[in-house]
């Protein structure tokens, strides 16, 4: 490991929570604006996390910090594996350790709500994570190595050329880790669903808060890997994260929630279908 | 001000209870989220769950049966937490004040920081009094070290 991947790797540390929590403020102020309301502030959600920081709350169970914290450190590693421009599938493997670490402590609480959140949780997870695995192996197989600096050093075509069928997985995937509808089964934002926060109801104060900043540290990594479609330069890479992030807001802007029920026998095995198809694709080529 | 501090007036989270109301009062607050008068431009959302809350919104009238679970709620918020009452029900007992079954106002099980009075409260009035209430609390937070 040389000097320049220690400094890339702090800046994930640091800058990967920052970005992650204004990407929650853009994607609050633009769905205010697409429901014809002015909306929060963008610094809105740092607001929020400092608010929970203050708080004064006994935890619902004696293991929901330490889970917490665990999730919270997956997360970050995940972000400090994809900065310095590490293994692709590490960050993959770190980032589901972390999902399970949230559903633990949601486990660990004593409200019903909680738990049937973390079983939700669960459920989305043997949904989501191996049309996110399919993905990954055809970015890895099309540009020759799991390294993050290698898929973005493919070449002058953009990876989306050969892979078009992975796009509905990804777009899947990105409603599940964003939480957002149609699939936002285990928690949501909004106060309309059935089940409003799901696995977050047992969590408060300043363990909510570790929450939210891990989720943010998520959703870096999730767009940052969407990002590879087009990797031709730091730009473009912006701009499809950009786009995607778009694409998710109004996808939740304009469908209710469905069932898990859906998600488990319709959404997840059609998108990983095509995701495998073209995996198959790119190893027959 | 530190930035903790300032954060727990422009992030209020809202719990709202209906004590034992018409649907009035609820039917007014719920309208706050509404595209016409956009609580959000305040950071306000609707949490639907007391250990997220930090203001308690309670409409109608208190009644043995609702009372224990009106302190239970208040008593699951974290500190520091304001409590609005809305509506002539809420605030005082409103026309039924006076009935067997009924405590009085919301006051009477839990202490109140805001009075919003009206039948029904106008959603206007009820925004007013959670941004009075967050002064109130901006006091408290500039008066603690």
């Amino acid at each position: 490991m040389n000097l320049t991947t220690f400094y890339l790797a702090v800046a994930g540390l640091i800058l990967a929570p920052l970005v992650g929590g204004l990407v929650s403020g853009v994607d609050r102020v633009v769905t205010a604006r697409l429901q014809s309301r002015l909306g929060p502030p963008l610094l809105q959600p740092f607001y929020d996390v400092g608010k929970l920081m203050s708080k004064i709350i006994a935890p619902a169970s004696h293991w929901q910090g330490m889970f917490v914290r665990w999730a919270l450190v997956a997360s970050l590693a995940a972000d400090v594996v994809l900065f310095a421009g590490g293994d692709v599938l590490m960050c993959f493997f770190i980032q589901a350790a972390s999902a399970s670490f949230v559903a633990m402590g949601a486990f660990s609480g004593s409200s019903p709500y909680s738990k049937l959140g973390a079983q939700r949780e669960l459920f989305q997870m043997l949904c989501y994570e191996p049309i996110f695995l399919v993905s990954v192996l055809c970015m890895a197989k099309a540009a020759g190595g799991f390294d993050a600096n290698t898929i973005m050093n493919a070449g002058a075509q953009p990876l989306l050329y050969k892979m078009p069928f992975i796009i509905p997985g990804l777009v899947f995937v990105l409603l599940v880790k964003m939480r957002k509808s149609p699939f936002d089964l285990s928690a949501c934002h909004h106060g309309h669903q059935e089940l409003v926060r799901g696995v977050f109801t047992d969590f408060a104060g300043r363990d909510f808060a570790l929450l939210e900043v891990a989720h943010w540290a998520d959703v870096v990594v999730i767009l940052w890997i969407c990002s590879f479609l087009w990797a031709t330069g730091p730009l473009q890479m912006v701009v499809v994260a950009l786009v995607a992030l778009f694409v998710i807001i109004l996808i939740d802007n304009v469908s209710a929630r469905l069932t898990w029920r859906h998600m488990v026998k319709v959404a997840a095995p059609l998108t990983f279908v095509l995701a495998f198809a073209n995996l198959m694709w790119l190893y027959l080529e | 001000m530190s930035f903790l501090k300032k954060s727990q007036i422009k992030s209020p989270w809202l719990l709202h209870f209906d004590c034992g109301s018409c649907n009035g009062c609820d039917i007014e607050t719920l309208a706050c989220l509404t595209p016409v008068y956009d609580i959000e431009r305040f950071g306000i959302v609707n949490v639907g769950n007391p250990r997220h809350a930090d203001v308690l919104i309670v409409t109608g009238t208190v009644n043995p049966r609702n009372a224990v679970i009106l302190k239970n709620l208040y008593d699951q918020m974290p500190t520091p937490k304001l409590v609005i009452a809305v509506g002539a029900c809420g605030c005082t007992g409103g026309v039924f004040r006076e009935a067997p079954n009924v405590l009085g106002g919301v006051d009477k099980i839990i202490p109140v920081d805001v009075y919003v009075p009206g039948c029904p409260a106008k959603p206007e009035a009820i925004m007013d009094a959670v941004v009075a209430g967050l002064g109130k609390l901006k006091g408290i937070l500039e008066g603690s070290k």
